[in-house]
């Protein structure tokens, strides 16, 4: 972290240097936009990492913890052609150690033999039900409503097909809603795959936005989306807003922003995990992230009205704009300042700035993977991948990111774009 | 040449083409997703396309 401060200092005077020598009214206003990202990014940086320690902090201190086995939670599987995964999943589900249970797997029209494969699990034995609802194909979001509305249970648990739970992971979300405030808690997110470099980087940067994000947010109970993977919600909250929206492609997003925007509290279960296969090939990645954008770009766009709220919902406000920042204006700032490095580079050969520029985010994000590998005791063998992630990884995601703005700016069409599961969940 | 030149030079070109990469990537991640969506005939596309009556056949 003193590498990194010092790193900036070394930055920020030969930021000054340029700024001062430079007669170009362009390259002075890029100094001073690259200059204030650098900021931003270090507060970002510090502060996320501060919340998060006094989070755990907080939750290792929290010694009255009782075991709450009241609530009926109804999980919801929506399914769409999972035949490949479906078994392991619906394993996971069973084994859970959470007794009153009932298990809704929706098949949203699948065309494979995810519904029979399904069908077999059938069972009832008083506290633990699984049933197999068949619909005409109608996406995700309908799905979902579709199993909420057949729900018995007051809190409701949405899990992907494609995900395995660690069987501890519904007792562990239960336990927060003791407090009638918490609308929705997000469980963890863990890869399952991590047999390439792309997807050993996923694996750190979920580590890393769950561990350090997704904790810090936990610590003002402001989380901003509930992953698709796991998440639980309380049954009168979600009927509240009007349970999964359809006219986005990030449902889950859109839900978290009008729970937030009622005035509820969202929390973080760490230790309630789910894992999760990551995308194998770049173009399936591009094709995730894509859709992430644009989804979190139309659930912002739907509930504007709230970005300028801060007097009536400032909660609310600062989340939208935290997205904000982390879909737009990050990737944005990011290639555009390696642009205009590289333009300082060939124009007044200051290439220095940009390898110190560039030593300083790794050194940001090694000490930030460090952190988080260390929290969740995960192998350090992925910390030098942090290196790969500032060099690679990050500007062909933030460039995806870029088009996928441009593109949902102009309005141009999309499609849902189901991702091809390997069935790498065992 | 020293080494903090080197490595200045280093970085700089792999910005510089990881960002090209990064560019072609997206295109190719569009032509893919463009050439799935055209390879899905309905039986109403290729009956519009075709401007008469088809013929067709299901497997049991």
């Amino acid at each position: 972290m003193a590498c990194g401060l010092w790193l900036t200092y070394y930055s920020v005077e030969h930021l000054q240097t340029i700024y001062i020598t430079a007669t170009n009214i362009f390259i002075r206003f890029g100094v001073i936009l690259i200059f204030v990202f650098t900021i931003l990014i270090i507060i970002r940086y510090l502060l996320l990492m501060f919340f998060s320690i006094l989070q755990t902090i907080r939750r290792s201190a929290d010694e009255n913890f009782s075991i709450y086995k009241q609530d009926r939670v109804s999980i919801i599987v929506p399914c769409y052609n999972e035949e490949d995964v479906i078994i392991h999943s619906l394993k996971s589900i069973i084994s859970q150690t959470y007794p009153n249970l009932e298990i809704l797997v929706i098949d949203d029209g699948s065309k494979d033999r995810t519904y029979d494969l399904a069908k077999k699990f059938e069972f009832d034995d008083g506290q633990k039900r699984l049933r197999v609802i068949s619909k005409r194909n109608a996406g995700k979001s309908q799905a979902l409503n579709y199993g909420i509305a057949h729900a018995e249970g007051n809190l409701i648990c949405c899990v992907d097909a494609d995900s395995k739970l660690d069987k501890y992971a519904i007792e562990l979300l239960v336990q927060h809603f003791q407090d009638p405030k918490i609308a929705a808690v997000a469980g963890s997110v863990n890869v399952v795959n991590t047999n390439s470099s792309l997807t050993k980087l996923q694996a750190l940067e979920y580590i890393q936005g769950l561990n350090m994000v997704k904790n810090g947010q936990a610590l003002l109970k402001l989380v901003n989306i509930i992953p698709g993977p796991l998440g639980m919600f309380r049954k009168d909250a979600i009927m509240e807003v009007g349970c999964y929206a359809h006219d986005t492609f990030a449902e889950d997003c859109d839900l978290t922003l009008s729970l937030i925007a009622k005035g509820y509290k969202i929390d973080f279960e760490p230790d309630a995990i789910a894992y999760t296969e990551a995308p194998e090939n770049l173009l399936d990645l591009l094709k995730q992230r894509y859709r992430w954008t644009r989804g979190i770009l139309q659930a912002i766009r739907k509930n504007r009205k709230y970005l300028w709220k801060f007097s009536k919902r400032p909660s609310l406000s600062f989340v939208m704009w935290y997205m904000l920042f982390e879909s737009v204006f990050w990737p944005f700032m990011q290639v555009w300042g390696d642009i205009f490095m590289i333009y300082l580079a060939i124009a007044s050969g200051a290439s220095q700035l940009l390898l110190f520029w560039w030593i300083m985010f790794t050194v940001l994000d090694v000490a930030g993977a460090i952190y988080c590998l260390l929290l969740t005791k995960e192998s350090l063998s992925l910390a030098p991948y942090s290196i790969i992630y500032r060099l690679f990884f990050i500007t062909v995601i933030n460039i995806a990111k870029i088009f996928a703005t441009i593109e949902e700016w102009f309005g141009i069409d999309m499609n849902w774009g189901k991702l091809e599961r390997k069935g790498r969940i065992e | 040449m020293n080494v903090l030149s080197f490595l200045s030079f280093l970085i700089l070109a792999i910005t510089l083409l990881t960002m090209v990469f990064g560019v072609i990537a997206y295109f190719l991640y569009k032509a893919r997703e463009k050439k799935k969506k055209g390879a899905k005939m309905t039986y109403e596309k290729a009956l519009k396309s075709e401007g008469r009556d088809l013929l067709y056949f299901t497997k049991e």
